[in-house]
C-alpha cells in the first residue's frame, strides 16, 4: 500500500487477512421444536462474504471502498466498525473511531430532542462531560434550538436526520467510518455537512467510506479499493482503480446483460457514436457541431419509444439529459435495425472526460426498454472557449460600468 | 472493550436505565404516581384476599411477633417479583435492540442490564411502601432494611445472570420468551410466597423448595422484613453462591452469544 498520500505513516486501522462468512439458512430453526425435529442442526450453506482481506489504512488518509451490490464492503465496514465479529483474522483499531451507519439509531421517539441528544451520543461513546461540553455546538450544528426539548416524535424527518448527523459528527472522532455519504436534509444543511467532512479531512483525520457511488470516491478519496466477490481487486490512486472498476463492470455486462443494462424492451441500444464532421472521434473539441448517433435495433415493433441520451462528467455530474419526448419526436412504432441523431451545434462543453448513458422506455417513461450505463466516454479538448471552470460555458459577455473604470486592455 | 470504552459506556448504562424510567409512564395521566399505587393497590387486593377469602393462618414472626398474612406474602414477594418482572422485560431487550446492534457496536449487555436496574428502582419504591406498611401494624423495620439491601444486592445479580442467559438465548429461540412464562409460574409456586413451608407434610418436597434458589432469597426477605431475625449463615450462602454462579454463568453465556447478535436478527 505505497501509494497513501500525504500519510504521516501511522496506521489507523489494520485489517489483517479478514475473513467472514454468513449462514444463510435454508430453513431457519426459529423455535425449539424446529431446532428438535431437525436433529439439533440447523441446515444452512455457508456464504463467504470476505476472504482473506488485508488492507492497512494510514492515519490523515481518506480511503474509498467501492465495489458491486454483494461484493462484500458493507459486511467489510461492519467489521471494521466491530459490529460484526469475523470468522478468522484481525482487525486493529489505534484511533477513536465513529462509524455513520445510520443516522438516529436508538433514538427514542418519546424523549426530548434533548434526552435524545445525550442517549445517542453515549451509544456512540462519548462521555457524559464530553457530551455537556459540546451539547450546545450539536444543538447549533442541527439547527434545532426551538426544539430541542419537544419529544423527536413531533419532528419531521429532515429533523431528525439534521439532529443524528449533528450528534454523530460532534463525536469528534479520529477515524470516520461511513457508509455512504450522506444526503439528509435540504441543501444548505448538505452543504454544512460537507463542509464538516472537508474539515475533518483537512485536520488530516481518517476516513473511510464505502459506497457504489464511484464518484464521490474520486472527489473525496486519497485512494479507492476495489472489492470484488469478497477479495481486495485493486487498490491505488482513485482515477485508476475507478476506470479500472468502471471497465470491467461495463464489459462483464455487455457480455452477460447483467446490472449495468437493465430492461426487457425489444429495443437495444447497440452503440454510440460521437460524430464530428461525419467521423467518429474519440475526442471533441468545445464548440465543435457534434452528432450523437444512437443505434439501435428492435426485434418487433414497439411503439412510441422515447429514446433519451444523458450527459455527465466522468466524476457523475449530469450535465444534460435530452430525450425525444421532450422534443416532440417520438415515432408512432420503430421496428428493425436504425439510429437516431442528436445533433448539438456549438458543443458548450468544457474540457473533461465525459460518458454517455442511454435510456428507451415507453410514453409515460416508466416502462424501461433499454438502459444503458456508461455506454461509451468521450473526451472534450480546450476549443473556442477561453474558460476552464465549471462544467458548461454560455459563451457569456461582460459589461462594465462605473466612473471609475478605466479603458480595458485585451488579455491574450 | 478497552477500559476507556468501558469508562465511556457506564455512561449508557446510566441514560438507558433513565430511558426506561422516563418512558415507562410516558401518556399515563398519573405518570410516576403509578409506581407507587400498584403496590398500594396489590397490597389492598391480597390483605382482603387474604383476610376473608381464603383466612390463611398466618405464620408468627418470629422476634416481630407478626401474625399479619399479607405482610408475609408481600415480604417474599418483593423480591420474586423484581426478579420475574425484570427476566419478563430484559427477554426480549436483545430483540428489541436489533435495529441498534445491528448499526451501532456497543456492549450489548447494557440492553439487559438498564432493564434490570430499572425494575431495581421500583422495587425500591415498592419496598418503602412495604416499610411504612410494617410501621402502620407495629413493627420497627427501618434497621432490616439494612441487610434487605445486601440481600437485593445479591438477587439483582442473580436476576442478571438469568436476564443475560434467557435474553441471549432468546435471539436464536423465541420460544424462550413462552418457555419463561411456564418456568416463572413453577418459581413462583415452588417458592414459599403464598404459603409457609410447615404446611407442607411430604419431607422431599419441603426440602426441595428450601432448596430451591428463588425459594431461598424468598425466605431470606421473610426473614428479614417479617420476623426480623437475620437469615442463618447457611442462607446467606446459599443465596450467595445461587446468585454469583448464575450470574457467572449468564455473562458468560452472553458473551459467547453477542458476536453473533448482529447477524443473526
Amino acid at each position: 500500500m505505497s501509494d497513501a498520500v500525504g500519510s504521516a505513516g501511522e496506521i489507523a486501522l489494520r485489517v489483517d487477512s479478514v475473513t467472514k462468512s454468513f449462514r444463510i439458512h435454508s430453513e431457519r430453526a426459529n423455535s425449539l421444536k424446529q431446532f428438535i425435529a431437525s436433529g439439533g442442526r440447523n441446515r444452512y450453506e455457508e456464504f463467504l462474504a470476505l476472504q482473506d482481506v488485508s488492507l492497512d489504512v494510514q492515519v490523515g488518509e481518506a480511503v474509498g471502498i467501492i465495489g458491486h451490490n454483494g461484493s462484500g464492503k458493507s459486511t467489510l465496514l461492519k467489521c471494521m466498525a466491530k459490529i460484526l465479529t469475523p470468522e478468522s483474522g484481525t482487525i486493529t483499531v489505534n484511533k477513536r473511531m465513529a462509524a455513520l451507519l445510520e443516522l438516529g439509531a436508538g433514538f427514542h421517539p418519546e424523549l426530548s430532542g434533548r434526552d435524545n441528544v445525550f442517549l445517542n451520543a453515549a451509544i456512540l461513546g462519548m462521555a457524559r462531560k464530553e457530551i455537556a461540553d459540546r451539547f450546545d455546538e450539536i444543538v447549533a450544528f442541527s439547527g434545532l434550538e426551538q426544539f430541542i426539548d419537544s419529544p423527536v416524535k413531533t419532528y419531521s424527518s429532515g429533523m431528525y436526520v439534521r439532529l443524528a448527523f449533528a450528534v454523530a459528527i460532534n463525536v469528534d472522532p479520529d477515524m470516520l467510518l461511513i457508509d455512504e455519504i450522506l444526503a439528509v436534509g435540504d441543501i444548505s444543511f448538505q452543504q454544512k455537512c460537507m463542509e464538516k467532512f472537508v474539515q475533518f479531512r483537512n485536520e488530516g483525520r481518517t476516513l473511510v467510506l464505502v459506497t457504489h457511488d464511484s464518484g464521490s470516491v474520486r472527489h473525496f478519496c486519497d485512494r479507492a479499493i476495489w472489492l470484488d466477490h469478497g477479495q481486495i481487486r485493486a487498490s491505488g490512486p482513485p482515477a485508476d482503480v475507478i476506470d479500472e472498476y468502471n471497465e470491467v463492470m461495463l464489459n462483464a455486462d455487455r457480455a452477460e446483460d447483467g446490472s449495468m443494462r437493465r430492461g426487457d424492451g425489444p429495443v437495444r441500444v447497440t452503440g454510440v457514436e460521437v460524430l464530428v464532421g461525419g467521423v467518429d472521434a474519440p475526442s471533441v473539441r468545445t464548440g465543435d457541431d457534434v452528432v450523437f448517433r444512437i443505434r439501435f435495433e428492435a426485434d418487433k415493433p414497439v411503439e412510441q419509444p422515447v429514446f433519451a441520451l444523458k450527459i455527465a462528467t466522468l466524476a457523475g455530474v449530469e450535465v444534460t439529459a435530452p430525450s425525444t419526448r421532450d422534443a416532440g419526436d417520438v415515432p408512432d412504432t420503430v421496428a428493425g435495425v436504425g439510429h437516431v441523431d442528436l445533433r448539438v451545434d456549438a458543443l458548450p462543453l468544457l474540457p473533461g472526460p465525459h460518458v454517455l448513458h442511454t435510456e428507451v422506455t415507453g410514453w409515460g417513461r416508466t416502462h424501461v426498454f433499454d438502459h444503458l450505463q456508461n455506454a461509451r466516454s468521450f473526451d472534450v479538448h480546450a476549443g473556442d472557449s477561453p474558460e476552464t471552470d465549471g462544467l458548461v460555458t454560455f459563451r457569456p459577455s461582460w459589461t462594465w460600468t462605473g466612473d471609475g473604470v478605466s479603458q480595458r486592455r485585451s488579455t491574450p | 472493550m478497552s477500559l476507556r470504552t468501558a469508562v465511556a459506556h457506564r455512561n449508557l448504562l446510566y441514560l438507558l436505565t433513565l430511558k426506561e424510567l422516563r418512558t415507562r409512564y410516558r401518556k399515563s395521566i398519573l405518570g410516576w404516581a403509578w409506581s407507587l399505587l400498584n403496590p398500594l393497590s396489590q397490597m389492598m387486593i391480597f390483605s382482603v384476599i387474604f383476610l376473608y377469602v381464603f383466612k390463611a393462618e398466618p405464620p408468627v414472626g418470629e422476634k416481630s411477633g407478626l401474625e399479619v398474612f399479607p405482610l408475609y406474602f408481600l415480604s417474599g414477594l418483593l423480591p420474586f417479583q423484581f426478579f420475574q418482572i425484570s427476566v419478563t422485560a430484559a427477554i426480549g431487550s436483545v430483540q428489541g435492540g436489533a435495529s441498534l446492534i445491528k448499526k451501532v457496536a456497543f456492549p450489548h449487555e447494557q440492553l439487559v442490564l438498564s432493564i434490570v436496574f430499572a425494575q431495581l428502582i421500583t422495587a425500591g419504591i415498592e419496598l418503602a411502601v412495604l416499610a411504612v406498611a410494617f410501621l402502620i401494624f407495629g413493627h420497627m423495620v427501618l434497621p432490616w432494611l439494612i441487610p434487605m439491601l445486601m440481600l437485593m444486592a445479591l438477587v439483582t445479580l442473580f436476576t442478571t445472570g438469568v436476564a443475560l442467559f434467557l435474553s441471549a438465548a432468546n435471539v436464536f429461540f423465541h420460544d424462550i420468551n413462552y418457555l419463561w412464562g411456564i418456568g416463572a409460574q413453577i418459581l413462583f409456586y415452588s417458592s414459599p410466597i403464598i404459603y409457609v413451608t410447615s404446611i407442607i407434610e411430604v419431607d422431599a418436597l419441603r426440602t426441595a423448595i428450601n432448596l430451591g434458589p428463588t425459594g431461598a432469597f424468598v425466605q431470606a426477605s421473610q426473614n428479614i422484613l417479617y420476623d426480623g431475625i437475620w437469615p442463618s449463615f447457611a442462607r446467606w450462602t446459599q443465596v450467595a453462591l445461587y446468585s454469583v454462579s448464575v450470574f457467572a454463568f449468564g455473562a458468560w453465556a452472553f458473551n459467547r452469544m453477542s458476536p453473533r447478535f448482529a447477524e443473526e436478527l
